[in-house]
């Protein structure tokens, strides 16, 4: 509720007027019959006056575009309110969640935020505006109706509502079960949709192994499980209607009985029970309807509460209080004691103790999933860590502004991501660079032939509408991406994995050159990508096992030593 | 205007009739719906009027012996007529129900038809419409696309015709009241036509992009989470929000644009029905005065009318729904309508059970007919051979993989395999003695078992144990359940290497003739290399083998070389050959051993 009031506030006008033209077209509404009415009554007395005539038929017209008007504007006014009221969340949700921590997302799938983002705020909005439609609609048809029910006969009515708790009982059950087996069809849907995802992914293996009979069976179950969840769910819904009806018969029924009888007995007269009848016929549509609106604001309120949940959620990195500023001089870095561990149990990083100085090139190797890219991470403060700490020119990172942190560290990310854009944004990402500098970040990662065999040179899409780039090229955009701010720290995750080796030395030959007083973090497999390096950590279970340069750990390491030489005859011709 | 209207009225046509055969098998249903739909009406109908009779026959007729006639049925007395009231509530609610929940069954029916279909149609699409389409939308297709349809097929088509029927009935009885008065209605009809016609194939419009907005924002958000560490770390927040809030608005305008037209034409249709009720008294008031109807006709007349407007009404409301799902259609359609790989429908083709030779002979390729990407490739395989493919990223290495596979076909030049054109031979005895091992080690989600095993010949115990072990993959039964494993979305709890040696034992279970790596190990560091290397060369043995990689070191041992740039064979030969020849491969490896 508190996510929606300030848009209440802020169309409070537009969904006033809106109401306002609503009741007023449904007071129009009735006028039309009377004056039929009358008209008829004129007939009826066999004369015919041509001017009345005339001006009874000019009214309905009148009326007629003036119900027309006013239900344009209350539609603009309410549902243009839901509709902004839609595009306001949606712009918080998007906000919201590009400030969440990558700690977050491990924890959430990305199609559900999605599903948040399209489904959810769908919800709320039909809520918010068809909710508010219905229910002037019906409090006031069925209100009025209800208070010449009472002003009737006071007994008769409550006679009338002797449904009404069953009915109640019914309908909450009834909704309650509607939201359980709505839930289980959703988690079902979305079951199905991951098989299909992952069968187009992998549609190469599919076909080459045959399996396309197989992926074929597997979504047929997947479907059909969904099939049974929702019909399990069509029954409930399918009994919701129906049963309003029925209770609404029944009223008739007793009406009919005790008016009828009371009728006998004298004490009611004719007339009045069969408008009692007619009444009660009116308030047919104000009861189906309020089934309706229940639905309608029961999924818009629990969507409402997803939808909260996910906007109250806080990234576990925040900023403190009173962030020391960055240091602008020196920029040791210094891990003491740190440690790390995803979900609290298994600690992926145990007492790291590094202590570098500025302008160092530190190479980091070992096997995989040994917390290499985490140990990375840490310094960026996209995770903190669950020990120790890790210092900044003696002030822990913890202590920090993370953006401000960030500002001074260059990453390249492991897996390289290109974003939906043309290649020049996907490189600049928001940031200026001039011309000069651009073409030089560019002839570094060796890209300056990629781009121009691209149909469009810098501006060519990438992704999903655009071309497909190659793994190297891919990796060497996301350099690039890295190289295009000069920062104090750079990060590169792997930068070479998918390069051939002469593109491999060239580009690494150019960063060096480039960065030239920036501390550099290289992570590789590739032991000759870091032979320049001043100094390599080899980790080994998310502890360091050995450091030194590249001569003194062929001689202290075994790992190192190992590693190496099978590259090494490998690589190196035996002739 | 007239040609435009036929143009859209084809369009649906055409929609009607490619759904069609998936529609077919449940017409019945669909019909029993309306027939339940009809009874419903009667009931709802009957109960006013039993109320009516009751009325007359006990309470408003005469004191205490009154009687009632209802569909034959003759009461006379109070207690029986109630009872019956009573049964025909019961009977009301039954059927309400069973038509509610028959009309779901039936669309969920057909929705679950199609869906299988669609996605049994889809696997069977050549590899190029995947490389075309970005898989996230090929799975709104199969997923979102198909979900809307199901409010087409529950509710609008059973309603839609209800409401015909209604307005078509409701026309009769105006006709049969006073011809005279029912023509100027008539007058009006073409005109509601009309508006009706040009008012859905704006909201079509509309509906396609609202919906191409939404896709948008969807991918947004997937992309903005997925990418979310570079945008953090680039600061580069402010930027994707800007864009989002731009993408949201242009949403927020379709969607306003939208609203005006329903706030334009649902009025308007209400503005119709006033003007008729003027029009309708001034006539009818000449015509009473005249006494060519009377008072009680006219005052009907008018009753009817209103009754008439109803559906018109709830009708343009169910276009709302139907033209949503009409847009979903027409892209369901599209795919269905997309020629499945014509390699593999062809019968009539050469039987082919082992592989022992593979030869290009002069091929030429292009992806898009304008690029070349491979030129003259010419190479020769026997059994028990292996080669290997070298190359930068971009020489055309994958092409040649995508062209023995059967993704692709080559613009030029022969694929002969056992000496005769590839072409004259059925796709799948090739695929079936084929086993490919990508970069990224694709599993799927599922026990390893159900990853390795073909599907026409699943592999007993002892066998499936064999090819694990061949594979290298012990560590299924020291660290996870063997076979039964079960693996989640991206082959998680396995590492890459590890997913590896599964893809690898996946090939030896297939127990294939011709066997291609491709990158096989480039994401894996020393120690796991190793292990795929070992598994790698046993599953060689005795087969045909390509192996492309851009590290020299993985191919070294392959009798035959090809060193590919360009898309044209530059160098060949065994190692020793080209290191004597001291090209460019021989410059590649002094390179690589720096």
């Amino acid at each position: 509720m508190k996510l929606i009031l300030p848009y209440f506030r802020q169309f409070k006008v537009q969904i006033l007027l809106g109401m306002v033209c609503m009741i007023i077209v449904d007071g129009a509404q009735l006028i039309v019959p009377q004056i039929v009415k009358s008209a008829v009554d004129v007939l009826a007395s066999d004369s015919l006056d041509r001017a009345m005539l005339v001006r009874q038929c000019v009214v309905i017209v009148g009326l007629g575009v003036v119900m027309t008007v006013l239900r344009y504007a209350w539609r603009i006014l309410l549902m243009g309110s839901a509709r902004n009221l839609e595009k306001g969340i949606r712009n918080q949700l998007f906000a919201h969640a590009m400030t969440l921590d990558p700690a977050f997302y491990d924890r959430v799938k990305t199609g559900d935020i999605m599903a948040h983002a399209t489904s959810d705020i769908n919800h709320v909005r039909m809520a918010f505006g068809f909710g508010i439609i219905v229910l002037v609609d019906t409090l006031l048809l069925g209100g009025a109706i209800l208070a010449i029910m009472i002003w009737t006969h006071p007994k008769l009515t409550a006679m009338a509502m002797i449904p009404m708790p069953a009915l109640i009982f019914f309908t909450r059950y009834l909704g309650k079960k509607m939201h359980d087996f709505h839930t289980t069809a959703q988690e079902s849907f979305s079951q199905l949709t991951e098989m299909v995802r992952e069968s187009f992914f992998g549609i190469r293996i599919i076909k080459v192994f045959n399996f396309e009979p197989l992926v074929s069976e597997r979504v047929n179950h997947a479907a059909t499980d969904y099939y049974k969840k929702n019909l399990k769910r069509a029954v409930v819904t399918a009994l919701l209607r129906p049963l309003l009806g029925f209770f609404f018969n029944i009223s008739s029924l007793v009406i009919l009985i005790y008016g009828g009888t009371l009728v006998i007995q004298n004490s009611l007269s004719p007339g009045e029970l069969v408008a009692f009848l007619q009444y009660l016929g009116l308030l047919a549509w104000p009861v189906i309807a309020i089934g309706w609106m229940t639905n309608l604001f029961q999924r818009g309120l629990s969507s409402l509460r997803r939808i909260n949940t996910l906007l109250e959620s806080q990234p576990r990195i925040t900023c403190p209080d009173k962030p020391v500023p960055i240091p602008r001089l020196n920029r040791r870095i210094r891990f003491s004691h740190t440690g790390f561990s995803y979900d609290d149990s298994a600690p992926v990083l145990s007492d790291i103790n590094l202590d570098i100085p500025a302008g160092t090139r530190v190479g980091i190797t070992g096997p995989p999933g040994t917390g290499k890219t985490t140990l990375m991470y840490l310094l960026l403060r996209l995770y903190d860590p669950t020990r120790g700490e890790i210092l900044l020119d003696n002030i822990p990172t913890t202590g920090l502004d993370p953006d401000a942190l960030r500002s001074c560290i260059a990453l390249m990310p492991q897996e390289p991501f290109l974003f939906s854009t043309t290649i020049k944004d996907n490189i600049l990402m928001g940031r200026h660079l001039d011309a000069r500098n651009l073409d030089r970040v560019i002839q570094t990662c060796d890209l300056t032939d990629t781009i121009a065999a691209m149909p469009g040179g810098l501006d060519t899409l990438v992704g999903e509408r655009g071309v497909t780039l190659s793994g190297g090229q891919k990796q060497r955009l996301s350099l690039a991406r890295a190289l295009v701010e000069e920062k104090p720290v750079l990060i590169l995750d792997d930068p070479v994995s998918q390069l051939d080796t002469r593109t491999a030395r060239r580009v690494i030959d150019g960063i060096f050159h480039l960065t030239q007083g920036s501390t550099c973090f290289i992570i590789s497999h590739r032991l000759s990508a870091l032979a320049a390096c001043d100094r390599i950590y080899i980790l080994e279970n998310g502890r360091i096992q050995a450091k030194g340069s590249h001569a003194d750990l062929l001689i202290t390491s075994r790992y190192y030593r190992n590693a190496f030489a099978v590259q090494q005859f490998e690589e190196t011709n035996e002739t | 205007m007239k040609l435009e209207e036929k143009e859209i009225h084809l369009a649906d046509l055409v929609l009607a009739k490619a759904l069609w055969p998936y529609i077919r098998p449940y017409v019945w249903m669909l019909v029993c719906s309306t027939l339940l739909v009809f009874a419903g009406i009667f009931f709802e109908l009957s109960i006013p009027l039993l109320i009516q009779k009751g009325l007359d026959g006990f309470i408003l007729g005469s004191e205490g012996g009154g009687s009632a006639t209802f569909l034959g049925f003759h009461m006379t007395e109070f207690k029986g007529f109630a009872v019956f009231f009573s049964l025909v509530i019961v009977a009301a609610f039954v059927i309400d129900f069973c038509q509610t929940l028959f009309m779901e069954y039936s669309g969920q029916k057909i929705i679950l038809h199609l869906r299988c279909a669609l996605f049994s149609h889809m696997t069977g699409l050549p590899v190029a419409y995947y490389d075309k389409n970005a898989s996230g939308r090929l799975v709104a297709r199969v997923a979102g696309d198909i979900e809307n349809m199901n409010e087409m097929f529950t509710s609008v088509l059973v309603f839609i015709f209800k409401d015909l029927v209604l307005m078509a009935a409701i026309f009769v009885m105006l006709a049969m009241l006073n011809p005279g008065l029912a023509f100027y209605l008539f007058l009006l009809v073409p005109v509601i036509l009309m508006s009706v016609t040009g008012f859905s194939r704006r909201v079509r419009n509309v509906f396609r992009t609202i919906r191409q907005k939404i896709g948008e924002i969807n991918h947004s958000f997937s992309e903005g989470i997925s990418g979310i560490r570079i945008i953090q770390t680039t600061g580069s927040k402010d930027t994707f929000v800007n864009r989002f809030r731009k993408l949201n608005e242009a949403h927020f305008t379709a969607a306003m644009f939208q609203i005006k037209i329903f706030a334009i034409f649902m009025p308007f249709i209400g503005f119709f029905g006033t003007i008729s009720t003027a029009i309708i008294l001034w006539a009818g008031s000449f015509k009473v005065m005249s006494h060519q109807m009377t008072i009680g006709e006219l005052v009907a007349f008018l009753t009817y009318m209103k009754l008439f407007f109803r559906p018109l009404r709830e009708l343009s409301e169910k276009f709302n729904l139907l033209q949503n799902a009409l847009a979903s259609a027409e892209r369901i359609i599209t795919v269905l309508e997309k020629p499945r790989d014509l390699q593999r429908i062809t019968r009539k083709r050469t039987r082919l059970d082992t592989i022992d030779r593979l030869a290009f002979d002069h091929v030429d390729f292009s992806y898009d007919g304008e690029t070349p990407v491979l030129k003259e490739i010419c190479f020769d395989l026997q059994k028990g051979e292996s080669i290997g493919i070298v190359g930068q990223t971009g020489s055309g290495k994958t092409s040649i993989i995508n062209l023995i596979t059967g993704f692709y076909r080559p613009d030029a030049g022969r694929i002969l395999i056992n000496n005769q054109a590839m072409d004259a031979i059925n796709i799948m005895d090739i695929r079936k003695k084929t086993a490919l091992v990508m970069q990224d080690p694709i599993l799927f989600s599922g026990s390893i078992r159900n990853n390795i095993c073909p599907p026409e010949k699943p592999l007993g115990g002892p066998a499936l144990k064999k090819v694990l072990e061949q594979a290298n993959c012990h560590f299924l039964y020291d660290r996870f359940k063997g076979p039964d494993t079960l693996l989640k979305e991206g082959g998680r709890p396995l590492s890459a290497g590890e997913k590896q040696l599964v893809c690898i034992a996946r090939a030896f279970a297939c127990d294939p003739d011709l066997i291609i790596f491709d990158e096989a190990t480039s994401y894996m560091d020393s120690g796991s290399e190793q292990a795929v290397h070992e598994a790698m060369n046993r599953l060689m043995h005795g087969r045909l083998s390509i192996i492309i990689a851009h590290r020299l070191s993985t191919i070294r041992h392959c009798g035959h070389i090809l060193l590919l740039r360009d898309g044209r064979i530059r160098e060949q030969g065994s190692h020793q050959e080209l290191v004597k020849a001291k090209g460019e491969y021989f410059h590649l490896l002094e390179k690589e051993t720096l």
